[in-house]
């Protein structure tokens, strides 16, 4: 589970559905819940919150630039490699701090990833939670 | 609107302990009371009930008084009017499943009150068996049901459930809820099961050494933050096993099993056994149809 | 040619004392089973002293007591114009006194042996403690009770020195089988003593055959 500390930016509001803009550092991540700053007293702008994503769910791209249609992205340096049999862990070094990922090992081997390297560790907007 | 603000020395397992709690009840709510044992949960119900007599303190239910302490007032469980359902049913043996609850009938009071009740707990079928020849889970129906005969300001449930297979209590959960909505009861639930808590209690006070620790809404109180996913459930770790890189935690969430995929880093902490709140967001979860 | 009267006498007076006894018997065991009194251990030890005490020095006491020279014979000779002494109220008197234990201590037993919660159910459920009592207790006993009535009515029919010492042998009034028996072994008439034992027998063995088929050995516990 990889977890960030960040601040509520901006929160846009549809029904009971809301996308939220958190300022991780110098970055920005959103999110979309099925919450509403009246469902949660939590959302509000400039409240701290933690956000919460699952290492399965952290794509990485070789690189820096890639057309995807992911806005949660975060460049880095590749930590640490542990491969597996079939599914490898990945340890970025990013701006905000260690982003851990798991991918299968295949794609480690395809993308010939190796420490050191400069990778974008993506994630889907569905994909992030907030807690308090 | 209940206030119960009660103090009783009592003699607990490591000596004595003081029992110092001042909590309001809302009407229409199901309140918790969780904690471990020994932390005089089953002396508060009692004390509530007048089964146990307080050292000092006041208990005001609906602007009746029934106990102050500094004005020498203490009404007898008699002239109480709650429910309460024993842990071990207490049903009366020689007695019918409908004359227990017709026992129960205040002088004058309809019978069609009975009927009814019979009616919403299912007891039909039963109506006419003694206590022996129940299972668990009926007689703990029958108890509820006659509890509610006389239409008490304040049911108490002492973990009523607690001698229940998984899938009766189940059922026996959905029952305590239709009857507490039904009848908009102020009801106290003793528990020691989160997942009970979180789905049947309004609010739930945790008790430790006959002190009220914490309170709130019970998914608060027993997680400590709000988490956004939508997906929540609690449940208990049976199994931890790992898998490659990764590990993969068995979760019991009522009657069925889920797995979840944990890092290492995450399951340091936990350990087989651990009630632990499982959550994804609502985007992930896909469902067919199966009836 | 055998004389009915003794047996029936037995009979009556044991059928009296046993009635009565359960109407005495039942408050004094709830409270015996229920208080937490301090004379509590006293008053059981009274309860229980018939069973270990030799039943001459309770009828010798019951004389003393009762005689028309002492203040309670008197008393109870002037205010109430009952004599205790010699006839048969003082040997359903004496009787009660005698077989008392026998009848509280199985009643004793059957109040404890109820759960505390199904009392405590009745009373939040708005029912007073005669109610409970009557509805909930009571009807939960019926072993014990019966052991108690059994018990006390198996135990009038055996007694003998307290009748002996406090109602003498006077036929129709004080002359149970008991005495009888003794009266015609006196008289070396065994042939009507053993028909009084016989009919005395049989019919206790038949009371009892009958109390530990209904019960199922529940009687043990009461006649260590």
């Amino acid at each position: 589970m990889n977890v960030l500390n960040g601040k509520i930016a901006a929160i846009e509001t549809n029904g009971s559905l809301s996308i939220i803009e958190i300022q991780i550092g110098s970055i920005f991540f959103k999110t979309i819940l099925i919450e509403t700053p009246n469902s949660v007293s939590y959302l509000k702008e400039e409240n701290e919150v933690k956000v919460i994503f699952k290492e399965t769910e952290v794509v990485i791209g070789k690189g820096t630039e890639h057309v995807v249609s992911l806005q949660n992205k975060i460049t880095g340096t590749i930590n640490d490699i542990e491969k597996g049999a079939l599914l490898s862990k990945l340890r970025i070094k990013t701006s905000v701090g260690i982003i851990t990922s798991i991918i299968t090992t295949s794609s480690v081997l395809k993308l010939d990833l190796n420490v050191n390297e400069t990778v974008t560790a993506m994630i889907k907007t569905n994909e992030i939670m907030l807690s308090q | 609107m209940t206030h119960i603000s009660v103090q009783k020395k009592l003699l607990a397992a490591d000596g004595e302990m003081q029992l110092n709690v001042n909590i309001t009840l809302e009407q229409g709510k199901l309140t918790a009371i969780y904690g471990p044992s020994g932390a005089g949960k089953t002396s508060l119900l009692r004390i509530i009930a007048g089964l146990l007599k307080a050292d000092k303190g006041s208990i005001i239910v609906n602007q009746k008084t029934w106990l102050d302490s500094s004005k020498n007032i203490f009404l007898k469980p008699q002239e109480r009017k709650v429910g309460f359902v024993f842990q071990e049913y207490a049903l009366f043996p020689n007695m019918t499943v409908q004359e227990n609850l017709l026992f129960a009938l205040d002088k004058g009071q309809n019978k069609k009150n009975v009927d009814d009740l019979i009616a919403i707990t299912e007891l039909e079928n039963l109506k006419n068996r003694k206590p022996e020849n129940l299972s668990g889970g009926q007689k703990q129906r029958v108890a509820l049901a006659r509890a509610l005969v006389r239409k008490p300001d304040v049911l108490m449930l002492d973990e009523p459930l607690s001698s229940l297979d998984l899938s009766m209590r189940n059922k026996l959960q959905d029952y305590i809820l239709k009857v507490h909505k039904e009848y908009n009861l102020t009801t106290v639930l003793i528990s020691h099961e989160v997942g009970e808590i979180v789905k049947m209690s309004d609010t739930v006070i945790i008790l430790e050494k006959g002190e009220v620790v914490k309170q709130g809404k019970p998914f608060d109180v027993f997680t400590n933050k709000q988490i956004s996913g939508k997906f929540q459930f609690t449940g208990d770790i049976i199994n931890i096993q790992k898998e490659d890189i990764i590990y993969v935690v068995t979760i019991l969430i009522g009657i069925s099993f889920v797995k979840v995929v944990a890092e290492e880093n995450e399951i340091i902490d936990l350990n087989i056994g651990d009630t632990v709140m499982v959550a994804s967001k609502a985007f992930n979860p896909i469902f067919q149809k199966i009836k | 040619m055998i004389e009915w009267q003794p047996l029936f006498l037995t009979f009556k007076l044991a059928l009296v004392t046993t009635a009565l006894l359960l109407i005495i018997a039942v408050p004094l065991s709830y409270w015996l089973a229920y208080s937490k009194s301090k004379v509590k251990p006293i008053i059981e030890t009274l309860v229980s002293m018939p069973l270990v005490l030799p039943p001459t020095v309770l009828g010798f006491y019951l004389l003393i007591a009762f005689s028309p020279s002492s203040t309670v014979g008197n008393w109870l000779n002037d205010y109430l114009d009952l004599q205790l002494i010699f006839s048969f109220q003082g040997l359903v008197f004496a009787s009660i006194i005698y077989s008392l234990p026998f009848m509280v201590q199985p009643l004793q037993s059957g109040f404890t042996n109820i759960s505390t919660s199904i009392i405590e159910a009745s009373y939040v459920l708005g029912k007073t403690k005669t109610e409970t009592l009557f509805k909930v207790l009571l009807p939960n006993m019926k072993s014990s009770i019966l052991t108690g009535l059994v018990l006390a009515f198996a135990h009038t029919i055996g007694e003998f020195g307290v009748v002996l010492m406090i109602g003498g042998n006077i036929p129709g009034e004080t002359k149970v089988a008991s005495i009888a028996i003794y009266d015609e072994v006196e008289a070396l008439n065994y042939t009507m003593a053993n028909t009084y034992s016989i009919i005395l027998f049989a019919i206790t063995f038949s009371i009892l055959l009958l109390v530990y088929i209904v019960n199922g050995g529940y009687i043990k516990q009461f006649k260590k």
